[in-house]
C-alpha cells in the first residue's frame, strides 16, 4: 500500500455541465445570471394519478446526436454523462484524469422500467437483453469514458442526493493526499418514472412550485443532469500550464441514523457535515460568503438545514439552484459543485426564485428572485440525502 | 502503510456466518436451491437462498423491522465481523470508524414490488413505505445507526466486481485519514426471480439447476447473502494490493484487461492460490485463459457453484474465504468444476500457503484483483 505524504492543493482545472438550465457551461451561466426556471411538466411518463406533475427536464432531441448516432441507442444518463465529461475534459486542456469518481442514485433506471412494462404486456423477454445490459449505474459511466476515450477505472458512489458531493469530495482527499494527482469526479441521474413516484408517494413532491426557503414552501421538484470537474494537483496543473476555475479546500460528511428519511430535527446531521468540512479547509464559518444550500424545499430538509447554517455562518447569503432546476438527486452535488466554480469564477451570486416570504426562523439572506454581483471568495456547497447521509464541499477562488 | 483484515464476517446459504460457511464449503457441500416463479410470466429459475432463520437476530433489530432482505444480510454479516475480530461494536470504537458497503441489484424485492404497484395499480397506490428501502444506500445507513456511526458511511455500487472496489475505496479512506481506526466493508445482495429473468435474457443465466465452472458456459445461478470485512492498522492478515480495478468496454477486451491487472500480481510474488469468479459465464472464459498462460500451477477454487452468484456480495465473499483458507490452512474443493482448466482446485486439501489471489471479472464493468498474505 501506498503511504500518504504532504498535503497537495486541489485546483478544478476543467468542468462540464449538462442540465435542464443547459447543455454547456456557457448557457448554464447565462440561466443561473437570468434565474431561468426549466421546471415544467413531466413529458416522460404518465403524471395523471400524482401529486407533482413536474420536474425539470432535458428535451431528449438534444441528446439523441451527443456522442455520435452509433451511440444514440444508449441510455440518456450515458449521453448527458458523456456530453457533460466531454466537456470538462475539452476545458481541462491536455488533463489526463487517472481515475472517475461518479455519483448516481438511479441509474438507467427507466430502461429497468421499460424492461419491466414490456414484460407485464408481453409476458416475453425477447428483445429486451440491450435493456438488461444498460440500466446497471455503472454501464452509463463505462459508455461515457468508451465515448471520451478514457480507458480508467470507475468508482460509483451511490449515497442518495449527497452522491454527487461525495463523489466530488472523495476524489478531492485522493488529490489532497497525493493518491492521485488528476481525478475526473461528478455526477449523474436522469428522471424516472419510479422515483418520481417515489418522491410523490412521500409527498415530499410539491404540486406547486419549487420555493426552498420560503415560509410557505411545499416540498420539491424533481431535475436530472450531469457535471463533471477534473480536479488536478496544482503540481500537476502548475508543470503542464493548466489554469485553474477554483480550489477545492475542504470535504466533511456526517451520517444522521435518526431516519432513513427524515432528518434529526436539531439539524445536526447537516451541522456536522458543515462543520467537519470547514475543518477540514483550516476556515472559520465567518470566512464562507455564499452557500449554495443543499434547499429541496421540504419542509424538514429547509428546516434542519437552515437551523445549521443559521447557527453556523450567521447572516451569510443562501441560495439554492435546485429552485431553478429542480433536485437531479446524484448530480445534484456535482451540479452544484459547479454552479459553485461559477459564482466563484464570475463573481457573482445565483439566485433562489419563487421566493416570496421569509421564514423568520432563519438568520440568513436568501438571494430572493435575481442574481447579483458580489465580491466572493469562499463558498460552501451542502448536500444532503435519504439514509442520513450529509456531505459538504468548501471551494474558493483563485 | 500497511492494513489488514481483523475481522471476516458472512451470511450464505450455507450458514448464518462466516465459519458456518467455511466448514460446509470444506465438505464440499452445496447450497440448497429453491425454485422461483413468478405470476407475470411462466419461467421458473433455481436460486440459492439464505434461511430466515440465518437472519432471525438482525430483523429484531427495530430499526431492521421493515428494511428489505439485503439491509439484513448486511446487517448480519457486519455483526458477524465484529465477532469475528472480538469487537463489541459502539462507544469509542463507533467514532473512528467509516462504512462501506458494495451493492450491485439492491433492494430488487422491494422495487420490483413498487414498480408493479405503479404499474398495476396506478401511480397513486404506490407504497410510501417501500421507496425508501429501495434506495441503494439504504442497507449501509441501517448498519450504520446499528452500529451509531455518525462519520463516513459510503455505498458504490458496480456489477459483481464491486465488493473489490469497495475493498480498495476503503483501504483509501484508512490511508488518507489518520482519525479513522477501522473500516467496516459490506457487500450484500438479495435473489429476486426478476433478477434471473433479466440476466437470462442476456444469456448470463441459466434456468437449469446447476452450473459448470470453467467448462460449458450457459449461465449462471443467483444467490444471496453478505460478505463483510472489518479493515484496520494492525493484524496478520494483510491486504497487500487492492485496485479501483479496470474497465472492459466489450467482452472482447476482458481478457487482455484481466491479463494486464491479474498479470502484475500473477508474476510478481506469485500467490499460492486463488480464488475466482467463475460463475458458469464469460467470466470463466476469460480467466481460465489468463491464469493457463500465466500461472497454470497455482490451484484456482471457485466459490460460486456452492452459493451462487450473489453479485454485490459475491467479489468480498471470495474475500473471506481466501482469509480463512490462509488462516485454516486449507482450500475448499470446487463443486461443478470442468475440465478446461487443469489448475482447478477439485478436492478439499491443506496446504502450506501465506498469500492468495481473488480475481473477479465483473459483468459489464471491471475486472479486478486483490491479494492477500498472512504475516
Amino acid at each position: 500500500m501506498q503511504a500518504v505524504g504532504r498535503q497537495h492543493r486541489v485546483l478544478v482545472t476543467g468542468m462540464g455541465i449538462v442540465s435542464p438550465l443547459g447543455l454547456d457551461l456557457s448557457s448554464n451561466l447565462r440561466s443561473l445570471v437570468d434565474a431561468s426556471d426549466a421546471v415544467a411538466w413531466v413529458r416522460n411518463f404518465d403524471v395523471t394519478k400524482t401529486r407533482c406533475k413536474t420536474a425539470a427536464q432535458i428535451p431528449d432531441g438534444c441528446l439523441e446526436d451527443a456522442l455520435g448516432r452509433r451511440r444514440s441507442r444508449l441510455h440518456r444518463g450515458a449521453r448527458m454523462a458523456g456530453m457533460a465529461l466531454r466537456e470538462a475534459c475539452d476545458s481541462a486542456k491536455g488533463s489526463t484524469p487517472e481515475l472517475i469518481v461518479v455519483g448516481t442514485t438511479s441509474g438507467g433506471m427507466s430502461f429497468g422500467e421499460t424492461y419491466y412494462r414490456r414484460l407485464l404486456a408481453t409476458k416475453s423477454r425477447k428483445g429486451l437483453a440491450r435493456l438488461v445490459g444498460n440500466y446497471t449505474p455503472q454501464k452509463s459511466i463505462l459508455d461515457a469514458l468508451e465515448a471520451n476515450r478514457l480507458r480508467i477505472p470507475a468508482q460509483i458512489v451511490a449515497n442518495a442526493c449527497s452522491s454527487g458531493s461525495n463523489a466530488i469530495g472523495h476524489g478531492f482527499e485522493l488529490v489532497r493526499h497525493g493518491l492521485r494527482t488528476c481525478v475526473a469526479c461528478g455526477g449523474y441521474d436522469t428522471l424516472c418514472e419510479l422515483v418520481f413516484v417515489g418522491f410523490d408517494s412521500l409527498q415530499a413532491a410539491t404540486p406547486e412550485k419549487i420555493r426552498p426557503f420560503d415560509k410557505n414552501r411545499s416540498g420539491l421538484v424533481l431535475g436530472e443532469g450531469a457535471a463533471f470537474l477534473i480536479l488536478e494537483s496544482e503540481q500537476y496543473a502548475v508543470h503542464r500550464g493548466a489554469m485553474a476555475l477554483a480550489e477545492i479546500v475542504g470535504y466533511g460528511v456526517s451520517t444522521d441514523t435518526y431516519h432513513l428519511t427524515q432528518p434529526h430535527p436539531s439539524g445536526i446531521g447537516p451541522k456536522l457535515a458543515m462543520q467537519r468540512a470547514l475543518e477540514s479547509a483550516g476556515l472559520a464559518a465567518g470566512a464562507i460568503d455564499y452557500v449554495n444550500a443543499h434547499g429541496t424545499a421540504t419542509v424538514f430538509n429547509d428546516a434542519t438545514e437552515g437551523a445549521a447554517i443559521s447557527e453556523l455562518c450567521g447572516r451569510v447569503p443562501v441560495s439554492s439552484t435546485k429552485s431553478m432546476m429542480g433536485h437531479a438527486l446524484g448530480a445534484a452535488g456535482a451540479i452544484e459543485a459547479a454552479f459553485s466554480v461559477l459564482a466563484l469564477s464570475e463573481q457573482f451570486l445565483p439566485p433562489n426564485i419563487n421566493f416570496v416570504e421569509p421564514d423568520p426562523t432563519w438568520k440568513f439572506e436568501v438571494i430572493g428572485n435575481n442574481s447579483r454581483a458580489a465580491r466572493i471568495n469562499h463558498v460552501l456547497s451542502n448536500s444532503f440525502g435519504f439514509g442520513g447521509t450529509n456531505a459538504t464541499l468548501v471551494l474558493k477562488s483563485v | 502503510m500497511n492494513l489488514f483484515i481483523q475481522g471476516i464476517g458472512a451470511v450464505t446459504p450455507l450458514g448464518p456466518t462466516a465459519l458456518q460457511t467455511w466448514l460446509p464449503l470444506c465438505e464440499e457441500q452445496q447450497a440448497p436451491k429453491r425454485l422461483m416463479a413468478n405470476a407475470v410470466a411462466d419461467r421458473k429459475y433455481f436460486a440459492c437462498m439464505v434461511p430466515g432463520k440465518f437472519v432471525s437476530e438482525a430483523a429484531r433489530q427495530p430499526r431492521l423491522r421493515r428494511s428489505g432482505t439485503i439491509s439484513l444480510l448486511g446487517a448480519a454479516a457486519g455483526f458477524d465481523a465484529f465477532a469475528d475480530a472480538g469487537l463489541k461494536p459502539g462507544g469509542d470504537l463507533s467514532d473512528r470508524i467509516a462504512v462501506v458497503f458494495a451493492i450491485c441489484s439492491g433492494g430488487i424485492n422491494y422495487t420490483r414490488r413498487l414498480y408493479h404497484e405503479i404499474v398495476t395499480q396506478g401511480a397513486n397506490a404506490a407504497s410510501p413505505l417501500l421507496f425508501p428501502e429501495t434506495v441503494y444506500n439504504a442497507a449501509a445507513s441501517h448498519l450504520a445507526a446499528l452500529l451509531d456511526v455518525d462519520g463516513q458511511s459510503y455505498t458504490l455500487v458496480g456489477d459483481s466486481s464491486v465488493g473489490l472496489s469497495a475493498l480498495h475505496f476503503a483501504t483509501e479512506l484508512l490511508m488518507m485519514q489518520p482519525e479513522l481506526d477501522r473500516c467496516l466493508v459490506v457487500g450484500t445482495e438479495e435473489a429476486d426471480w426478476l433478477l434471473s429473468d433479466a440476466f437470462a435474457s442476456w444469456r448470463m443465466a441459466t434456468n437449469q439447476d446447476r452450473f459448470e465452472v470453467y467448462g460449458r458456459t450457459y449461465g449462471t445461478i443467483f444467490g444471496e447473502g453478505a460478505a463483510a470485512l472489518l479493515i484496520g492498522r494492525t493484524g496478520t492478515l494483510e491486504i497487500s494490493r487492492s485496485s479501483p480495478g479496470l474497465p472492459f468496454f466489450s467482452v472482447r477486451q476482458s481478457e487482455s484487461v484481466a491479463a494486464e491487472l491479474f498479470g502484475n500480481l500473477l508474476i510478481e510474488e506469485p500467490p499460492e492460490m486463488i480464488v475466482s469468479s467463475a460463475n458458469g459465464t464469460f467470466a470463466d472464459e476469460v480467466e481460465r485463459k489468463v491464469f493457463g498462460r500465466l500461472s497454470p500451477l497455482i490451484p484456482v477454487y471457485a466459490p460460486k457453484p456452492a452459493v451462487g452468484e450473489a453479485l454485490g456480495a459475491s467479489a468480498l465473499f471470495q474475500v473471506a474465504v481466501a482469509g480463512l483458507a490462509l488462516r485454516h490452512q486449507q482450500l475448499p474443493g470446487t463443486l461443478c468444476a470442468g475440465f478446461k482448466l487443469p489448475s482447478v482446485n477439485r478436492e478439499t486439501r491443506s496446504l502450506v500457503a501465506s498469500s492468495a489471489l481473488v480475481t473477479c471479472v465483473g459483468f459489464n464493468q471491471q475486472v479486478n484483483a486483490a491479494k492477500l498474505r498472512l504475516t
